[in-house]
């Protein structure tokens, strides 16, 4: 864990473009996510959302800008650095190993913080046994805060869309993550679903003190749940602020939720 | 093996008594399980006597006297029996309250009884309580054992049940020989639960029961069908309610068996599955659901499975009736489904409260599962009749424990009258009620209320129905709707029925359709539908129904066959008071209710129209706009062309 305050800039990302040939996916963007904060990140369709989050946990290599986490600026993160630094994240189309149960796709989430040889965990003793105990016990916390205890052992696979999120959701907070980064936790699920998922992300940060910025397209959600808002349109960065400047935000009522015509 | 032996319940005369022995003689034998964290948690007698000597000198400390009230409200956990023997072992009486229960319902039975400390499992329930606000003065403490979610209340009655037993640790170092002392001033006669009557009519009373009588009662049932110090017991009935305060506390004091908390309600069945325990107790209901998921499940599976099943229900079918067992369906279909819903291990199985269909009890005697009917009331300390294990009748509900008693009152011609009995476990009276108790306690007998008769070739104990709940029609047929409303429900594509037709002309019903069973019948038949209110309506279920309405009206006589019916838009709800929470139906808040439909039934309209709201467990409401039809089958009740109907389905 970093030295980091509650309320110091964790993350920014300063002037970053991307560009995938002749299509800008995103313009000089520049914003930071503090330490326990919730930032959603918004903007309608191809607004780049999704590219921003890959730019920060290093799925994609921005052309032009920086990105500073945890004190170290660099020009392009790595997604193995990204994970060993503390960043997890869920995906907008569930990323889960659909032949696994419940338990051990969260206990992929664990594989970072595993030390013991493979030699060890084949076959069971030394670090390879007192490791999966102890890593056993922190993902039955996991399971047990996101009450998913009845498909413990079921295939996820199986599992409605709604539980296979939650389940995703388990995995990236297995890895102990500074800053949590969801893509649409809430797309295709209903209101109860909703407000489940909406009362694990406060929880998450009550309980483990993580930060979270998180991509949504619920405007309710990302009103009620998040303490800053960007918004992007076409890679562009329209606003950033509360969700009440946000909201307020001539430009923003524009674009995104679209020009009024009376 | 070893040999089932019980408690001295004459010298160990209360609860907290016997704990205490069991601790003394066998300190590191397991007393209870408990899943959490996806591993199951052992706890000797030797922690489980000191879980209860710690709250309960911690509620001393707390300033709780002799006399007093503990309640507890939750799921099933240890520390929920943990509290309410505590309690006792003070002097106390417990009040169990259903997890279920509404605030309201709470705050009658927290002020009713004068609770003044209450152990509430979790923030749900905790919420519950703190929303009543000053209305229930009486409490001074509310203990909490999960945290979550609590900490940001500052209430200064809510204490973490940790906390309680530190306090509790405390005082025990300090003066050793307390608790025991507390527990020595106990005495049989004292009362030490409060057991709240179903409630079908009127608001639930509560049973004044009292340890020593108990603990006897338990011993008779023990002896009638006894359990061994290994065997596994899963604690998933209610414990606010009799027979679980029976089994959970009861005989697992009395012969010390091992008790099962199961992690939550939604992993019942998996973890029923991994403890196979060795009793259960299920409600009719519950049987009916377990064969209805069986078959359900046989739905989705392949076409050779399907006829394996088949044939092995039917081979196993005929041997039982045949009185032996067929090995081959017993190895290929019957052993794995009984593993399959964890009663691979089950050497005595029960049943109670209402009427279970006869196919759904051969079918589990034939799966090798020996069910038996029992019979017994909230203020009798529960059960008090049962079958033998060789002696199973799908009529009866068996014979009388050896403390037992019991005579049938103003006896018809046929013999069929009420039911009165005297037990040795009965209980004093009820709680500050004297003129209830004088209306139901005459001379030591319970008029129990129930119609029935003993069977004079093997007295055998048949019971009818409630007599204030058989009903006559404006012709003067006497009829048991329950009895009607079971026949029907033995459908498996129907949840819960209404049987009317007190001083009318002739019998209807209000049907509820098992929503689903039927959702899966409508995927396969290429029936589309939105939700509940919507599948209840479609014409394709209406036909459906009507042919299985049909089909139990062939097997009635012809007066009590139900003329008329329709499928109601929403499910009876006992949140919604329609059903106790044993799931009864309120006849009187139903024909409340639903009097418009009702009338509709009873006139010549085809249709009635409705336009209501309803409350959902959030608390969010949704308008319902709909109009249901009214199905008429004529004088004979549709019975005259079963035939054909028989073949269309």
């Amino acid at each position: 864990m970093s030295s980091i305050k509650e309320g110091e800039v964790l993350l920014s990302v300063e002037n970053i473009s991307l560009a995938f040939g002749a299509v800008q996916a995103i313009s000089n963007v520049t914003f930071d996510i503090r330490k326990g904060e919730v930032r959603a990140i918004i903007g309608p369709n191809g607004a780049g959302k999704t590219s921003m989050l890959n730019v920060i946990n290093g799925f994609y290599h921005p052309q032009e800008g920086t990105i500073t986490f945890a004190g170290k600026t660099r020009s392009r993160m790595l997604p193995h650095e990204a994970a060993a630094q503390g960043i997890s994240r869920t995906f907008q189309n569930v990323a889960l190993f659909k032949g696994m149960s419940t338990l051990d796709n969260i206990m992929t989430g664990r594989v970072l913080k595993q030390k013991a040889s493979l030699i060890e965990q084949a076959f069971y003793f030394g670090r390879g046994r007192s490791e999966e105990i102890e890593h056993r016990e922190f993902v039955e916390n996991i399971i047990d805060f996101l009450q998913i205890q009845a498909i413990r052992n079921q295939p996820v696979g199986r599992l409605p869309y709604g539980l296979q999120k939650r389940v995703e959701f388990g995995r990236a907070l297995a890895a102990e993550p500074e800053l949590l980064l969801l893509d649409e936790p809430m797309a295709g699920m209903n209101l109860e679903e909703k407000e489940d998922m909406s009362r694990y992300i406060m929880e998450v940060r009550e309980q483990f003190g993580t930060t979270v910025a998180l991509i949504e397209h619920d405007m309710g959600v990302v009103m009620d749940l998040s303490d800053r808002v960007v918004v992007l349109d076409y890679g562009c960065q329209l606003a950033d602020g509360t969700p009440d400047e946000v909201s307020a935000s001539q430009q923003v009522i524009d674009a995104y939720l679209g020009v009024s015509h009376d | 093996m070893s040999e089932a032996e019980f408690c001295d319940v004459g010298l160990y005369d209360t609860f907290p008594k016997v704990l205490a022995h069991n601790a003394d003689k066998w300190p590191d034998e397991i007393a209870m399980r408990e899943k959490s964290y996806g591993i199951w948690i052992e706890y000797s007698w030797s922690d489980y006597n000191t879980a209860v000597k710690q709250i309960a000198m911690g509620l001393r400390e707390l300033g709780f006297e002799r006399g007093q009230v503990v309640g507890m409200i939750g799921d099933n956990r240890p520390e929920w029996v943990q509290f309410e023997i505590a309690g006792q072992a003070l002097g106390g009486m417990s009040i169990g309250i259903y997890r279920d229960c509404m605030a309201d319902e709470a705050d009658y039975l927290i002020n009713y009884a004068e609770l003044t400390m209450i152990m509430a499992e979790d923030e749900e329930q905790v919420d519950k309580l703190l929303e009543l606000g000053d209305r229930i003065p009486s409490v001074k403490k509310i203990f909490y054992d999960d945290p979550r979610g609590i900490e940001k209340y500052d209430d200064p009655r809510l204490m973490k049940l940790s906390d309680l037993k530190a306090l509790g640790a405390g005082r025990i170092a300090a003066s050793p020989d307390d608790y025991d002392r507390e527990v020595a001033l106990g005495k049989a006669e004292d009362v030490a639960v409060l057991c709240t009557t179903s409630g079908t009519t009127s608001r639930p009373k509560l049973a004044m029961l009292q340890g020593g009588p108990f603990l006897q009662h338990c011993v008779a049932y023990l002896t009638k069908d006894p359990k061994l110090p290994t065997d596994n017991y899963c604690a998933v009935l209610p414990l606010p309610w009799i027979m679980e305060q029976v089994y959970a506390i009861g005989h697992s004091l009395v012969c010390r068996n091992i008790v099962n908390f199961v992690e939550e309600n939604d992993t019942m069945m998996a973890d029923m599955r991994e403890i196979a325990p060795n009793f259960v107790l299920l409600a009719p209901r519950t049987w009916e659901a377990l064969v209805a998921d069986v078959r359900t499940r046989m739905m989705d599976a392949s076409a050779f499975k399907q006829k394996l099943f088949n044939w092995g229900v039917e081979r196993g079918m005929k041997a039982f009736e045949a009185g032996r067992r067929d090995w081959l369906a017993d190895f290929l279909l019957f052993n794995p489904l009984r593993d399959r819903l964890g009663l691979g291990q089950v050497t005595s199985a029960a049943t109670g409260g209402a009427a279970l269909g006869p196919e759904t009890f051969k079918f589990f005697l034939a799966m090798g599962v020996p069910l038996r009917q029992l019979y017994g009331q909230t203020e009798l300390a529960g059960a008090y009749t049962l079958h033998e294990p060789d002696d199973v009748d799908f009529d009866t509900v068996g014979l009388p424990f050896d403390n037992t008693e019991i005579r049938i009152d103003n006896p018809d011609p046929e013999g069929v009258g009420e039911i009165v009995t005297r037990t040795g476990g009965m209980f004093l009276g009820f709680y500050k009620n004297q003129e209830a108790t004088d209306a139901d306690v005459k001379d030591g007998w319970m008029h129990t209320g129930d119609a029935g008769y003993i069977r004079p070739k093997d007295g055998h104990l048949v019971v009818i129905d409630r007599i204030a709940d058989l009903a006559e029609t404006n012709q003067g047929i006497r009829f048991s709707p329950q009895f009607i409303e079971n026949k029907l429900k033995f459908s498996p594509f129907i949840g819960e029925t209404v049987i009317l037709g007190n001083k009318r002309d002739y019998l209807t019903a209000m049907l509820c359709i098992r929503f689903d069973i039927v959702a899966k019948w409508a995927e396969q038949n290429a029936v589309s539908f939105t939700n509940y209110t919507n599948l209840s309506a479609r014409p394709e279920v209406y036909d459906m129904i009507e042919r299985e309405v049909r089909q139990v009206n062939a097997t009635l006589p012809e007066a009590q066959r139900v003329r008329k019916f329709l499928l109601l838009y929403k499910e009876l709800d006992a949140d919604d008071g329609e059903l106790t929470r044993t799931r009864k139906v309120r006849r009187g808040v139903v024909g409340e209710r639903y009097a418009n439909i009702i009338d509709t039934l009873y006139s010549d309209r085809k249709s009635v129209h409705v336009d209501t709201e309803i409350t959902f467990q959030d608390g969010t409401k949704s308008r319902i706009v709909t109009d249901l039809v009214v199905v008429d089958l004529g004088h004979d009740g549709g019975v005259g062309d079963t035939g054909e109907a028989g073949k269309a389905a």
